[in-house]
């Protein structure tokens, strides 16, 4: 697994995804934070952290489209499967790679807590919370998208993928406060990923939010080694 | 040292594999031949762990694929038809890799990519981003990379197809040096090439094997096959040899003046040679040369999968 995870962080970082990945995050995160905080001099970060939220859902298949089925398209995944590593060591590497760049753009856009913190006030303890539950968004953005990657096979057709169901994603938090019926809303909220991020930003380190990330994650994990497995019973 | 025992694998409702057994000795040198599409990627693909077969069993070095599947991948370095490489990575760092990949202790990692990288005349490329190498090079670093971890079992799905014939016959020399000690299974439609570097021969037609054989014993093809210079008349001699016991049949070659050449196939456990003579000394005509032919591999395998 860590022959992997290395190889897949050197070749994030080889390629431009990681740099388009980070570099436009922190752009867009730029604009937002300008926007929202500098110009309506705000110390309140919940509205970036909010707004950010949402980069993800058009970052990661960028970070994602190339992990797996870029390895189909040119063929090295014949090298993993040949070798002595598992499928759970395949894809736990590769997850934990694209995590590594998730958290360091996550640390890099702690410039702007710093920024509020020299000139202005900042509550740490939720500030730490809001930026956790982000991260833990992001990662489950990660997982989501690594699968849909091990489903696709090429990149693009990944991306687009990705983005289709991040976009749902999105849907169902704007649909839970849309739909009339109670179910319904309450349904479009258990799974939606931003719904699940709002108490972290107001302090409140929740453990059933966070245990849903780390179950989508792990879920994602799994459905991504048993698609994985099935592709050596199914392929030509 | 490899076993596939009963393996089929199917596509839906096409059958890519039926029922194909066989076992491969240590040591030994095994070409796995066949026309386009007749399974020989599929077998080997189920060889390596990279496809699961339908019904059957593989076994690498005693160890199943399946029940033990990393003890088994240990023993095997495999070189697919298309090398998997990593474009934006250096030979060094993707040498580097295969090693961690196939578990080599981490301290004797770079002596180890020195020592592949001198045996496939990879040592000057070895900063080199794989990307940038001709085609020639890919394949060799494909070749490495299977040479990673020092496998009992060499697995090579066509390996020389695309390179040119001095790259082919480099890359041959490479393969034959290599070979020494290890097991190697490899496929090819280049029957020259099977012919230069394998022991034995298993051929693959739609799926099933039809010959499973020694090259040797393949190209001499049980009966002998004899090439006869004759001076002499043909109108006389050739009813003469058609008639002589134990031989088969009689193929006239083009002449050489006044020299009858023939091709004498011998039945099954005929050997004519005594009976050639008298007959010859008899005619009053001198036999200039006699001499065995061998069949060449492509006339076998021809032959063999237009039957099949």
């Amino acid at each position: 697994m860590r022959a992997i995870y290395k190889r897949e962080l050197q070749s994030f970082f080889c390629t431009p995804h990681a740099y388009v990945f980070t570099g436009v995050f922190l752009l867009l995160g730029s604009v937002f934070f300008a926007v929202g905080n500098l110009a309506a001099h705000s110390s309140d970060l919940n509205g970036f952290l909010w707004n950010a939220g949402y980069l993800w859902m058009l970052l990661t298949p960028i970070l994602t489209m190339h992990v797996y089925a870029g390895e189909r398209r040119a063929h090295t995944d014949r090298l993993l499967f040949s070798s002595p590593v598992s499928l759970w060591g395949v894809s736990l590497g590769k997850y934990l790679a694209a995590i590594t760049v998730l958290g360091l753009t996550v640390f890099l856009s702690l410039i702007y807590a710093g920024l509020i913190a020299i000139y202005s006030r900042l509550y740490p303890g939720e500030a730490l919370c809001g930026y956790l539950g982000f991260a833990l968004q992001g990662s489950a953005f990660i997982a989501i998208d690594l699968y849909v990657s091990a489903r696709s096979r090429t990149p693009v057709t990944a991306a687009i993928w990705a983005f289709g169901v991040n976009l749902l994603l999105w849907l169902a938090d704007v649909l839970s406060s849309a739909v009339s019926s109670d179910l319904l809303q309450r349904a479009l909220a258990f799974i939606s990923p931003y719904q699940r991020c709002v108490p972290f930003r107001f302090g409140q380190l929740s453990a059933a939010n966070t245990l849903y990330f780390i179950a989508v994650s792990a879920l994602m994990l799994f459905l991504t080694v048993r698609t994985l497995d099935a592709r050596r019973w199914r392929e030509a | 040292m490899i076993t596939l025992a009963g393996i089929t694998k199917r596509y839906g409702s096409t059958v890519a594999l039926s029922d194909v057994s066989f076992t491969a000795r240590q040591g030994e040198v095994l070409g796995l031949l066949g026309q386009n599409g007749a399974g020989k990627t599929t077998a080997l693909n189920i060889i390596t762990g990279c496809l699961a077969p339908s019904a059957g069993r593989v076994t690498v070095g005693g160890h199943d694929l399946i029940r033990e599947p990393r003890q088994a991948r240990r023993l095997i370095g495999y070189l697919p038809e298309v090398p998997p490489l990593y474009d934006e990575m250096t030979v060094r760092a993707y040498l580097r890799f295969a090693c961690e990949l196939k578990l080599v202790v981490p301290a004797d990692i770079p002596a180890h990519v020195e020592e592949i990288a001198a045996h496939t005349g990879l040592k000057q490329m070895l900063g080199r981003r794989i990307g940038n190498l001709s085609k020639g090079y890919r394949q060799r670093v494909g070749l490495a990379q299977a040479l990673c971890g020092d496998p009992e079992v060499l697995i090579l799905d066509e390996p020389t197809s695309g390179l040119d014939p001095r790259q082919t016959a480099e890359f041959r020399e490479t393969l034959r040096e290599q070979a020494t000690g290890r097991t190697v299974l490899f496929s090819s439609h280049i029957l020259s090439e099977v012919q230069a570097l394998c022991d034995r021969v298993i051929i693959l037609h739609h799926g099933k094997i039809i010959l499973d054989s020694d090259l040797k014993q393949l190209q001499s093809g049980g009966a002998l096959r004899l090439r006869a210079d004759i001076q002499g008349d043909a109108k006389v001699l050739l009813p003469a040899l058609r008639s002589l016991a134990g031989v088969r049949r009689v193929t006239q070659l083009p002449d050489e003046g006044d020299t009858l050449s023939v091709l004498l196939e011998c039945t099954q456990d005929g050997c004519p040679q005594r009976t050639l003579f008298t007959l010859l000394s008899g005619l009053n005509a001198p036999l200039l040369r006699l001499q065995p032919v061998e069949s060449s591999l492509e006339e076998v395998f021809l032959k063999i999968t237009s039957e099949g």
